[in-house]
């Protein structure tokens, strides 16, 4: 026989199992004896390999409906499903059944995933900045690092650099060079109704596209921006500027002086972006808006100018780095070389990198994902302490199971099947709150988030994932416990706490709560205190009702008329012209050289320019000599404390009448008097050495100080009087204490995340507490009825409640005290003028948790005490 | 509801049942089929067509032996009922009618060489 040497082959086995499965059991087998014998017949006739591929067709031929349909059954034949539906059934019943506690169930896990999930659409957030470009892994900013006694970092780099890396190097692809800065006043010179608006601009060279993902809508990418006076601008300026009208060709008019072209018009920005610039002109117009800006000096560095560049592919930027100290060498003089050092910053980096200008630190974004860790454990733990109370209830039901055969691997996924029926559902409701709760957080931050399930796949699988690790880590503990009872003891009754996993283990998972809660009460109060420190500690300088206002022109004699103009109103008290207010995010750091020294100082001093109205509008403390004059043709210095310091000077009084030399326009003058530190930036940076000039040239705003009765008119005197002088611009305003409130944005958005956190951690918290108390309170009836009737007073009672959780609270407090204290002594550490981290805060803490312990607790715990002892005793 | 027309595989299949019985089963069906026609008959489809006829109350159906080559299952036997017959014999009556009443001209003529 021809196929004596092989086997004789049987069909692939798990065909058979197929059609068991498919195949209505009463035609199974003729079905399947005639697949056999066809089978055979065609291995005797054509061989194993034909058999084997005509067997394919033999079984897809009964694969149709006739075959699936199943006559009526004559006797049930229990499948998988069956089983799983009961799981189901008991799980859906039982949730009904404990009405309350599948209530706090669900509604503790929906806020845990809630969080989670808020903090996990934040978080990706900003992870995504600037990840779009199709080359961002060789985008890098040149930024500068100051090199002196301390530090100092910047995103700028000097002008000429972009020229010096194109000429002398061969690292980059494509180099362009931005120059960006916001509150443009940028006008449309062919509307009827004089149209004005503020907006960011940028001059750009053109190379800033051909790295950057910023695509055109409008326009021709080749030739945008390489001619001058030409300009592009978004779709959304476009639509705001122009209407409805072709936006290409028409003109706009940047500070009423340079006009410029419309040549192309780009897609909306992405909201994941750093570039926040929406109007790009010509960078060789740069040198018509600010010659300075636009010079060949290497000497200061323009906030605002920035050098992008494109490495090759097969360039390291830790080549170029190597590379930057021969620059410096080549730019500067010896000196200048050591302390002008460029970096490399990926692209990747700037959203994160708060030291040059990143909006939020990576250790920040991770605290918050611990914080959402914390959040999805305490929700665990309440499931965990709730479901393993409730296993007695259900002795009768696993009692009975077991005798009927179920296996304990059986009942352990019966529970989590009931586990995951409620995940589930506090899932959606999770996903319900957060959509609805979105609109708010986003106003609050003031970002623009969106939770979108079937359009990113992340969350998608997030939330899968988040679902899984719910479901094991609450589902597991208390199934393996009630899979893990004695029928016989079950269905006696005779179950008793001991049985249903120990105390200690659920004391355990109180405590964590406890811990975390406290966790975030004593970070909570510790940021609070902080910001409020911030906000309210003595600056050293008055704050409080002064209106800044812009000065647009600074030529004489527009600018005595200004002053004499606002200075007469009624409720002016005082007014200055300054170039910033005495504390502000730094307008100029300067080289300077004191008295007859022929080196330059090994710092940098601060300068504000400010008529010798000055320091009393702010309110600043002359220690040693007098006040400027009004004059601007004598240049006069005032410098702080910590410059007289740096000088090397001890007494305020050596200093007066020396001269000094700033490095701004090389201006030399005479020091005529001391004032007293303040605070010229925010509290997370010390006190710099400054001093104080006048200059007409930097007069970029006017404080005004006013009385503060009555605002809103006075308010609308000042835009009277200011636009009767500055017609071709717009009004603006600013509260000093508002400007000033704002250096500590990231920290005020830090701190209301953690407010919102810490309240849901709370209240998930205090709703396991009070599952936990009223399941106590049920258990222990009996033993309340007793004690009554032998006599206990209410407040024995109340404490054979209270003790357990005080015990559970104080120890949770040891655990959380010195955590907190090591992560906020860590948080402080960013500010160089801070709280300390006292008793009080802690007191204050512990003293929120009893409270909120006892809020929750006292009720069901005195409704347990008041009941009437008849009724507890009376059935047995 | 219950078709009592014959679909022209149905009809192979009624006759074949005919033709082997009292052997006729999806298998033996189908392999003379196969012969008959030289296209490939699966016994799926076979046995399709056996349920529809059996529910039409053309074919009657009893277990038979079992072999060893069907791994020791029964085969599932048909016979032909009195209606089946009927409808058989009418298939044929009509096919007969329409045959004599073709003009000889009409059919372009094929050789069977």
């Amino acid at each position: 026989m021809a196929t004596s040497d092989c086997k004789p082959d049987t069909p692939p086995q798990w065909v058979d199992k197929l059609l068991e499965w498919l195949c209505p059991p009463e035609i199974l087998e003729e079905v399947l004896g005639d697949l056999h014998e066809r089978y055979y017949l065609r291995v005797q006739k054509e061989g194993v390999k034909k058999a084997r591929s005509g067997y394919w067709r033999e079984v897809l031929a009964y694969l149709r409906p006739s075959i699936f349909r199943r006559k009526s059954l004559q006797y049930s034949y229990p499948t998988i499903t069956d089983m799983l539906r009961n799981y189901f059934n008991i799980a859906r019943r039982n949730v009904y059944r404990n009405k309350a506690y599948s209530l706090i169930n669900v509604l503790g896990l929906a806020l845990g995933i809630t969080g989670a999930i808020l903090i996990f659409t934040l978080v990706k957030y900003h992870l995504s900045f600037d990840t779009f470009h199709t080359e961002k892994d060789r985008i890098y900013r040149v930024t500068t690092e100051f090199h002196q006694e301390e530090i100092a970092y910047d995103q700028g780099v000097p002008q000429p650099i972009g020229k010096a890396l194109r000429d002398d190097y061969t690292f980059a692809e494509k180099i362009a060079m931005v120059y960006s800065n916001s509150d443009w006043l940028v006008s449309i010179p062919s509307a009827e109704d004089d149209k004005k608006f503020k907006e960011a601009v940028a001059f750009a060279e053109p190379e800033f596209f051909d790295m950057l993902d910023f695509p055109l809508i409008q326009g021709d990418k080749n030739t945008i921006l390489t001619k001058p006076n030409t300009a592009i601008v978004t779709e959304r300026i476009a639509e705001k500027f122009f209407g409805d009208q072709n936006p290409i060709g028409q003109m706009i008019r940047v500070h009423n002086k340079l006009e410029f072209r419309v040549t192309g018009v780009l897609r909306d920005l992405p909201i994941n972006t750093d570039r926040r610039d929406e109007i790009y002109v010509s960078y060789s117009n740069l040198k018509d808006h600010n010659e300075w800006l636009a010079g060949d000096s290497w000497q200061g560095v323009a906030g605002g100018m920035h050098c992008f560049m494109l490495l090759k592919p097969d360039v390291l930027p830790s080549d170029v780095d190597k590379a930057f100290p021969e620059l410096s060498k080549k730019y500067y003089n010896e000196r200048d070389a050591e302390i002008y050092q460029f970096k490399l910053q990926p692209i990747s980096d700037i959203h994160f990198n708060p030291d040059l200008g990143g909006y939020i630190a990576k250790k920040n974004l991770w605290a918050l994902s611990l914080i959402g860790l914390f959040l999805i454990i305490t929700a665990c733990v309440n499931f965990i302490n709730l479901a393993t109370a409730q296993a007695l209830r259900r002795a009768k039901e696993i009692g009975v199971r077991k005798v009927l055969g179920s296996k304990r691997g059986q009942l352990f996924w019966q529970f989590i099947a009931e586990t995951a029926l409620i995940t589930t559902l506090a899932l959606v409701l999770a996903f319900v709150i957060a959509q609805s709760v979105l609109p708010y957080l986003n106003q609050l931050l003031d970002i623009q988030l969106q939770i979108n399930i079937f359009q990113d796949v992340y969350l998608l699988i997030f939330l899968l994932f988040l679902l899984l690790v719910v479901i094991v880590l609450s589902g597991s503990y208390p199934g393996l416990i009630m899979a893990g009872f004695q029928p016989v003891l079950a269905l006696k009754g005779k179950l008793s706490q001991k049985h249903a996993g120990g105390f200690s283990l659920r004391r355990g998972l109180v405590v964590t709560q406890f811990v975390i809660s406290q966790l975030l009460i004593i970070g909570t109060i510790v940021i609070a205190n902080q910001m409020r420190y911030s906000r309210q500690a003595d600056m050293g300088f008055t704050k409080d009702a002064i209106v800044m206002l812009p000065v647009p022109e600074k030529e004489e004699p527009t600018i005595s008329a200004f002053d004499s103009e606002i200075s007469q109103l009624a409720s002016v008290e005082k007014l200055t012209l300054c170039s910033d207010a005495p504390a502000s995010e730094g307008w100029a750091s300067v080289t300077v050289r004191y008295g007859s020294r022929t080196e330059i100082e090994n710092f940098d001093i601060t300068v504000k320019a400010g008529d010798h109205q000055y320091v009393p509008t702010f309110n600043l403390q002359l220690i040693a000599g007098r006040n400027l004059l009004p004059s601007d043709t004598v240049r006069e210095f005032l410098i702080n404390e910590t410059a007289v310091r740096r000088f090397g000077k001890h007494s305020p009084e050596d200093v007066i009448g020396k001269k000094i030399q700033i490095g701004l326009n090389n201006s030399k003058g005479t020091i005529v008097g001391v004032v007293k530190d303040f605070h010229n930036t925010s509290f997370h940076e010390a006190i710099a050495p400054l001093c104080i000039t006048t200059s007409t040239k930097w007069y970029y705003n006017c404080a005004v100080k006013i009385n503060p009765a009555n605002l809103p008119s006075t308010l609308s005197a000042l835009e009277t009087s200011w636009k009767e002088v500055f017609p071709n611009h717009i009004f603006e305003y600013n509260f000093l204490d508002e400007q000033i409130a704002r250096f500590y944005e990231a920290d005020s958005m830090i701190f209301r995340l953690i407010q919102i956190f810490a309240s849901i951690a709370i209240i998930i918290g205090c709703l396991g507490l009070y599952g936990l108390i009223s399941f106590m309170a049920a258990q222990k009836t009996k033993e309340v009825g007793v004690r009554k009737v032998l006599g206990a007073s209410l407040p024995s009672i109340l404490w054979l409640f209270g003790q357990e959780f005080t015990r559970l609270l104080i120890l949770a407090f040891v655990i959380a005290a010195p955590l907190a204290w090591w992560v906020m002594q860590n948080w402080l550490e960013n500010f160089i003028y801070r709280i300390e981290i006292g008793v009080g805060i802690f007191a204050l803490a512990i003293a929120a948790t009893f409270l909120i312990a006892i809020l929750t607790v006292s009720f069901q715990s005195v409704r347990a005490a008041l009941a009437n002892p008849v009724d507890s005793l009376r059935n047995e | 509801m219950r078709r009592s027309d014959l679909g022209e595989f149905e009809e192979v299949v009624l006759l074949s049942v005919a033709v082997l019985t009292p052997q006729a089963y999806s298998v033996a069906i189908a392999e003379a089929l196969e012969e008959e026609t030289g296209r490939t008959v699966t016994t799926g489809a076979v046995h399709a067509a056996l349920q529809r006829l059996e529910k039409k109350g053309f074919v009657n159906s009893q277990m038979g032996e079992a072999t060893s080559e069907r791994g020791g299952r029964r085969k599932r036997l048909f016979t032909v009922t009195i209606a089946g017959s009927r409808i058989l014999h009418e298939v044929q009556a009509v096919r007969n009618r329409l045959w004599n009443r073709i003009a000889p001209s009409s059919l372009p003529k094929i050789s069977f060489t």
